[in-house]
């Protein structure tokens, strides 16, 4: 047998023997991969299933906007112990908006979301980052995700004056839509200029700039 | 430690070059076969099925009039959404959005083919072009309609809404310095002609879907950001009917109510430029 033919089989052999060995470890990588992942999730929900309140929390009436039939929101007063500080207050009221609606049928967002952060910067822009349920969990279609962002845009203008506009981050990331169909990218206007429930429109034009367009409550 | 081996040279040879050769073969094949499907430039704009490819799908005759032999006005693009892996909103037993929406959009295609209308499809199979090649198609003509077509998860049966895009106002849009309008942005100059169409088509759609809305909404929905042209995306509730045949029955009103809305929109609307 040539050297040459000799030198190219073991080479060949030792690549498959290399192969079996990396293969059996990158199954070992990927499995260890996804615990800490799983992990992860439970103890952030864990976390924040705890209830949010700090020393200067106040009793206080709150209109936290669930579905009020199949194509609008309107609020609903519920009792709260609210924050005085900007990021605290829309964190309860998110909370509240995810975790107690009245009735099931009432629910704007998956039962399984959770906010996993929410920071607001010095320009009044308010980041709000839900975890992966919120997307995968709402159904698709532009008037279900109409719904859960109208739900949580009225609930943060209505209950934290100083916020001027809302990115809506997923587990820490910007995507392209919620669940195939509502813009994702781009910024929420939460200004009060715009009084909740006005709809915006008027004969069928935007005019106040302000999402969304929806009837009154 | 090979001359043990129970194999000659030229056998061991042979088989050698036989895998090499066979692998070659493979290769060039998997190639051909893969350049063989790659689009080409103009495929978005692939001849999509005639009306009489579809004897299944026929249509009541809303507006009688005979093609013109010179196409005039825009060119309206149809857009079935989602498509491929992309099945969309997902109904009782096999009905999925991206089928339904691709039923809608092959009968709005003859119909509007019918009217005079040059008409052209974001896709015409089960693939899933993305939010940019659906813009792309749109933007590669200079007088474009683009409709959307969708169906919901969830909603009342029967009830039809139009929307248009509604840009947040907190962003100002600055005027490009260069000229070029940002893809993101393209829409920002249409959202007048873009409610304006959206209105016309949501008051023919609720003369014929009893409780759908008089006028239209605006709504962020992604795939209308970037046309740079009139854009509306329309919604038919919903999969979760029990019958998908009562899907099937909403085609002939919502073609003809696009039909309709479109020749209204048509002389007001010359360029369709805002």
């Amino acid at each position: 047998m040539p050297t040459n033919l000799k030198l190219v089989l073991v080479i060949l052999g030792a690549a498959v023997l290399v192969g079996l060995i990396s293969l059996h470890g990158l199954n070992q990588r990927v499995e260890q991969l996804g615990e800490p992942k799983t992990s992860d999730d439970r103890a952030r929900r864990d976390l924040l299933a705890a209830p949010i309140s700090t020393s200067s929390d106040v009793k206080s009436k709150t209109r936290i906007f669930w579905a009020a039939g199949a194509d609008k929101t309107a609020p609903v007063e519920v009792d709260l112990e609210l924050s005085s500080n900007a990021t605290v207050r829309a964190k309860q009221v998110l909370h509240a908006l995810v975790t107690d609606p009245p009735t099931p049928e009432q629910r704007t967002l998956p039962a399984d979301a959770t906010l996993l952060g929410f920071y607001v910067l010095p320009d009044g822009t308010a980041i709000a980052d839900f975890s992966q349920a919120l997307a995968s969990q709402t159904p698709s279609g532009i008037l279900s995700e109409e719904l859960a962002v109208d739900s949580i845009v009225r609930t943060l203008r209505g209950n934290v004056s100083t916020l001027k506009r809302l990115k809506i981050l997923i587990h820490g990331q910007e995507m392209d839509t919620l669940a195939g169909h509502v813009d994702l990218t781009g910024f929420f206007d939460l200004s009060p200029a715009t009084p909740p429930g006005d709809g915006g429109r008027t004969s069928g034009k935007t005019t106040g700039a302000s999402y969304p367009a929806q009837a009154s409550p | 430690m090979f001359a043990a081996a129970p194999w000659n040279n030229s056998a061991i040879l042979f088989g050698v070059r036989f895998w090499f050769l066979a692998a070659i073969c493979l290769g060039v094949f998997a190639a051909s076969v893969m350049f063989a499907q790659l689009p080409t430039a103009n495929s978005p704009q692939q001849p999509v099925q005639s009306p009489a490819q579809q004897p299944s799908q026929t249509l009541p005759a809303p507006v009688q009039q005979a093609a013109p032999a010179i196409r005039v006005g825009p060119v309206i693009v149809i857009d079935a959404a989602h498509g491929g892996t992309d099945t969309g909103a997902r109904g009782a037993g096999s009905t999925v959005e991206k089928d339904v929406v691709l039923t809608f959009a092959r009968l709005t295609r003859a119909e509007l083919d019918r009217q005079g209308f040059h008409v052209v499809m974001t896709r015409t199979d089960d693939s899933n072009p993305s939010y940019d090649d659906r813009a792309a198609i749109a933007n590669a003509h200079r007088d474009a309609v683009f409709i959307s077509l969708h169906v919901s998860s969830t909603g009342t049966p029967g009830i039809a809404r139009v929307y248009s895009y509604l840009f947040s106002t907190t962003v100002p849009i600055s005027p490009p310095s260069s000229g070029l309008v940002p893809w993101n942005e393209a829409q920002q100059p249409y959202t007048d002609t873009s409610h304006r169409l959206a209105d016309i088509l949501q008051l023919e759609l609720a003369q014929r879907f009893t409780g759908s809305p008089a006028v239209s909404e605006a709504v962020p929905i992604r795939e209308l950001r970037s046309i740079a042209a009139p854009a509306v995306a329309i919604e038919m509730s919903s999969v979760s009917v029990t019958d998908p045949h009562t899907l099937t029955a909403f085609a002939p009103p919502l073609v003809t109510a696009i039909a309709r809305g479109l020749l209204i929109y048509r002389p007001t609307n010359a360029t369709g430029a805002p």
